[in-house]
């Protein structure tokens, strides 16, 4: 990776060399290095495997250029360049950002901020930024031998093929950001790491699934998560054999990971300001409405003390705040990038977009502008999108899981879902997903036989699951959605009525 | 590469795959200039694989994306190397873990210890690009032009349009790989694609659309449309326009409320080529299937295990087959993958009866197969995964019109919008963006919201009739791996006729 003071003294001399720049009225230069690790595992114990099927990384480093032209504020120009931070690399950027100008009416100018920022001391507790990718291997592997040694003492029978796959990664995401700006006082830094570790164990003879994940910020968190193998195998044990309860309509307990998963795949694109200026946000026309249960309140914190997404800056310079999106249930902030907010703010049809419930003095800011690739990471050419982090649902009068659970009295406990998307696209609401794992049958009141893993898929809307739940669970817990950019801190909660169908064995 | 592994103790073989890229991109939002941009960049990634005592063998890889340091040979060669010690390092390291995992497993993991025995290629060849206007040339002041109009034309249509977004991309991309085998493939891609998303509300509901053409040619697919015999597409001026008009017809449209029961479904090309891509392609990657992707996107319906399969088996109406074929002129177009393996046909599932898995080379040796030439990274910093080329439902013999005609009641589902399917592919519920009702063989009123819900096997077994009008589209946006890889292919059926649940919308 590249050393964040060398990012930083290529912005300075960027920053000097464009503010002598006739034609160019002002000027954004973002840098960025990341580096991700990922240590894939893959065992199967009926079928030839490598243990370690992918042990890589991807390295990526650059500078995106964006000019305003003098002579008229709306004519803007972009380029980026990878890999080179040279004199001779900007000037090239610098001319390819004159060929692509347009003169876009809506450009609200660049995200200002005059007042200087203090930098960050990073915590020394936080050592991912110098951890190596032998540390990731090593846990990869002890997960691995973990998973294989618990199965071998802990399954009930000598089985001859008993369908082991043990999968998932531990990845190391490592990024660092510079940036330059003729609309803030001084160069701006920022550098994180944090690692998430996934493991799922299926054991095919016994129709069981199991997992365990963990995320965080230290070596020593990294080296505690080689018990995730462990854990994943001794879930699925946990869960061989599970019941197919028929389709029909079912209370049901969601947990932490279905949550998040619903959050992210259905609610958090929703909560954008560039959904609701394309009206494209299931909550379209519904700002500073009820949209929620009164005891749930959503937010995303860059600056968490729990969070391993940590962000002092956004990707546009300014600085990483919380932003409350739903407050005790009322639709209250919105994710927001720079341009998005103002062209949102500037939008002719505004009123209908946001509707009668919005207040006349919004307080939105850009508060969630980033620039992110493949594995969330911070890269230099993707444009500024709105963006969570770690997204925390807090809840009041909130119960135990033993209650929740008797509160649902015969029912399912849903401990993870799979594929949940927006079935007839995001505003509309409905969404659809399979169970496919950790979960049980309820009666009465209480976990009584795991459920089978892939046997039932759910078909409903996201009003159903946040506004009129039964009971809403007291603490917060870490999930982690594959793909996703945030990391959740999410509750568990009690839904009266889930539409379940069957879904049958090939 | 060959120097490398021949003096680098441990070090068997070696590879690297070397891309360079140009694309210029502009959009338009309610027919005003959003952005343009040209993009260059190269990268490359390197794979090592090591040898240790008892024969146990293990990787690793290195990607960069090196940008403008690749203009400079000198600079390029010192990466370059360092990213080969760096991924011989993780190998060696990989080989000392494996050993030691095996003494604590002991005999408990008989196949960690196996050897996979992967043949390298020694292919070498030189393949073009196809296209007319070069990605190269000055186009953005026309590609701007192009979305600004096509997205003010959407505009001017009416009040209930409100929102559109129109963008344009060409692309060139040069790929190099070569490996200690003697392997020297160059080949060029041309990737031109036109993206369209409009959201329309009216007083009876609203409906946002989304839509895409691609084709493997230059600027013209889009300025003038594609004329290729199996993915032919109008002018992007053209496509927006239509698929404006029916997000307006839709949004006046009732949501679906279909019988809760199994009815009749006539299945569009369009529709199908998402059935084909989450049903047929999916389960049938070979890596999916030998449980590779267990953790991420799933295992398949069609491999439980080496003795527990559907190979052989029927699977579907024996009016059903289906195949990949990379050879053909579509999005998913190429002649060798990026392990070197020419690509060649493979049939998935002959009259009813399943034949086969897209695959690499390791996954192929696992099975006790050839290659078929099917392992694609979406770019060099990535390993390449088991992957959909031109993936599809082969033509039948009857009319789309007498498809239809045929049924006394039962819906058409035409074009598809999101797909969600259980973890195994072994279930599915596709959104269509239009279901119409069939009433006595006539096509009857429109709806909105959707959907298809069955087994995967049931689905294809009540299939009683195909149509011979075979298409491809472009799917531009397919994710696999981890970290996620978005990588383009075209996917695609003729009509079908089977029997299904429907699902409508909530609202």
């Amino acid at each position: 990776m590249i050393s964040l003071e060398t990012l930083r003294q290529f912005a300075r001399a960027a920053h000097a060399q464009l503010a002598r720049t006739r034609d160019i009225g002002a000027f954004e230069l973002y840098c960025s290095s990341a580096d991700h690790l990922v240590a894939r595992l893959n065992y199967t114990s009926d079928l030839p495997s490598r243990g370690l099927e992918e042990c890589k990384s991807l390295n990526a480093a650059g500078f995106a250029l964006r000019i305003v032209m003098r002579a008229d504020p709306h004519q803007t120009g972009y380029a980026h360049v990878a890999g080179d931070f040279r004199s001779g690399a900007l000037r090239e950027a610098l001319a390819a950002a004159r060929a692509a100008v347009v003169r876009d009416p809506h450009f609200p100018g660049l995200p200002a901020d005059p007042q200087p920022l203090a930098e960050r001391r990073s915590d020394p507790a936080h050592d991912l930024l110098t951890a190596s990718d032998q540390q990731v291997i090593d846990s990869a592997w002890a997960a691995l031998s973990s998973a294989g040694t618990a199965f071998a003492k802990r399954t009930p029978l000598k089985l001859a093929h008993p369908g082991l796959i043990i999968g998932g990664d531990f990845s190391l995401i490592r990024d660092r950001v510079a940036i330059a700006s003729s609309a803030l006082p001084e160069v701006r830094t920022d550098e994180n790491a944090y690692f998430s570790a996934s493991v799922t164990a299926l054991i095919e003879a016994l129709d069981a699934k199991g997992t365990a994940t963990a995320i965080g910020t230290s070596r020593s968190e990294l080296e505690r998560a080689q018990r995730l193998g462990r854990d994943a195998v001794l879930r699925a044990l946990e869960l061989r054999h599970g019941e197919r309860p028929p389709a029909g309509d079912y209370r049901v307990v969601l947990g932490p990971q279905p949550i998040a998963e619903i959050l992210n795949y259905m609610v958090m694109g929703s909560l954008t300001t560039g959904a609701f200026q394309t009206a494209g946000s299931a909550y379209t026309g519904r700002f500073g409405d009820t949209v929620m249960d009164a005891r749930l309140t959503l937010s995303d914190d860059p600056l968490a003390a729990q969070g391993c997404v940590r962000r002092t800056i956004t990707c546009e310079g300014l600085p990483a705040r919380r932003t409350v999106l739903i407050d005790r249930g009322k639709l209250v902030g919105l994710l927001s990038n720079h341009y998005d907010l103002h062209r949102l703010l500037n939008d002719e049809r505004r009123d209908e977009k946001l509707g009668p419930a919005a207040p006349a003095a919004l307080n939105l800011q850009a508060n969630s502008g980033y620039r992110l690739g493949d594995g969330a990471v911070r890269r230099f050419d993707g444009h500024p999108a709105s963006v969570g982090t770690n997204v925390i649902m807090s809840a009041t009068g909130g119960v135990s899981d033993r209650e929740l659970i008797a509160a649902v009295r015969n029912g399912i406990y849903v401990g993870r879902v799979w594929y949940t998307y927006p079935i007839n696209g995001q505003r509309a609401g409905d969404f659809t997903c399979t169970i496919s794992g950790d979960s049980y049958v309820i009666r009465d009141g209480r976990l009584a036989a795991p459920l089978a893993p892939n046997c039932l898929r759910i078909n409903a809307h996201i009003e159903q699951v946040f506004k009129a739940p039964l009971a809403v669970g007291r603490k917060s817990e870490p999930a982690i959605v594959w793909g996703a950019p945030e990391a959740y801190w999410v509750p568990a909660l009690a839904i009266t009525s889930l539409t379940l169908t069957s879904v049958n064995p090939a | 590469m060959r120097r490398f592994v021949a003096t680098h103790r441990g070090a068997l073989d070696a590879e690297m795959r070397f891309e360079v890229m140009l694309a210029r991109s502009a959009s338009a939002h309610d027919g005003d200039p959003r952005d343009s941009a040209v993009s260059e960049t190269a990268a490359f990634g390197v794979k090592v694989t090591c040898g240790g005592t008892g024969g146990v063998t293990a990787e690793g890889f290195t990607g960069v994306e090196v940008g403008r340091l690749a203009l400079r040979k000198g600079r390029l060669m010192v990466e370059l190397e360092a990213a080969l010690n760096e991924a011989l390092r993780r190998a060696r390291w990989n080989v000392r873990q494996k050993i030691a995992a095996l003494k604590t497993l002991g005999t408990t993991a008989p196949a960690l210890a196996r050897a996979l025995g992967v043949e390298p290629s020694n292919e070498r060849a030189t393949i073009p690009a196809t296209f007319q206007r070069d990605p190269r040339d000055a186009l953005g002041a026309e590609m701007q032009q192009l979305c600004r109009e096509a997205s003010s034309a959407i505009a001017g249509l009416g009040q209930d349009i409100v929102f559109n977004a129109v963008s344009a991309l060409s692309e060139l991309r040069h790929e190099l790989f070569i490996n200690s085998a003697g392997a020297a493939i160059s080949q060029a891609f041309a990737y031109s694609q036109g993206d369209v998303y409009v959201v329309a509300q009216t007083a009876d509901g609203h409906q946002e659309t989304w839509d895409v053409i691609g084709d493997q040619r230059g600027f013209e697919c889009l300025r003038e449309g594609s004329r290729l015999e199996l993915s032919a597409h109008p002018d992007l001026h053209s496509f927006a326009l239509e698929l404006a008009g029916e997000t307006r017809a839709l949004a006046a449209a009732p949501p679906l409320k279909p019988p809760d029961h199994e009815v009749v479904v006539v299945t569009d090309p369009h529709f199908n080529a998402l059935v084909a891509h989450e049903i047929i392609g999916h389960p049938c990657e070979a890596d999916r299937a030998l449980k590779m992707e267990a953790a991420y996107a799933g295992r398949s319906w069609l491999l439980r295990s080496t003795r527990e399969n559907q190979l052989g088996r029927p699977i579907g109406s024996p009016l059903l087959s289906a195949c990949s074929d990379p050879t053909l002129d579509g999005y998913g177009h190429y002649l060798y993958d990026h392990e070197g393996t020419p690509a060649r046909r493979t049939i998935h599932i002959e009259g009813g009866v399943f034949r086969g898995f897209i695959n690499s080379r390791a996954t192929a040796a696992a099975l006790g197969v050839k290659p078929n030439g099917s392992a694609r990274a979406s770019e060099a910093w990535h390993l390449p995964l088991v992957r959909m080329s031109n993936t599809f439902f082969m033509p039948g013999a009857s009319d789309p019109a007498a498809i239809v005609s045929e049924v006394e009641r039962g819906y058409l589902v035409c074009g598809n919008n999101i797909p969600s399917i259980a973890e195994s592919r072994e279930n599915f519920r596709i959104s269509a963006r239009r279901v119409y009702e069939i009433d006595h063989g006539r096509i009857g009123r429109l709806y909105r919201a959707g959907s298809v819900l069955s087994d995967s096997k049931k689905f294809f077994t009540n299939i009683d009739a195909i149509g011979n009008d075979l298409r491809l589209f472009a799917i531009p946006n397919c994710g696999k791996g981890q970290p996620m890889q978005v990588k383009r292919m075209s996917n695609g059926g003729p009509t079908l006729r089977s029997r299904a649940r429907l699902v409508g919308g909530d609202r």
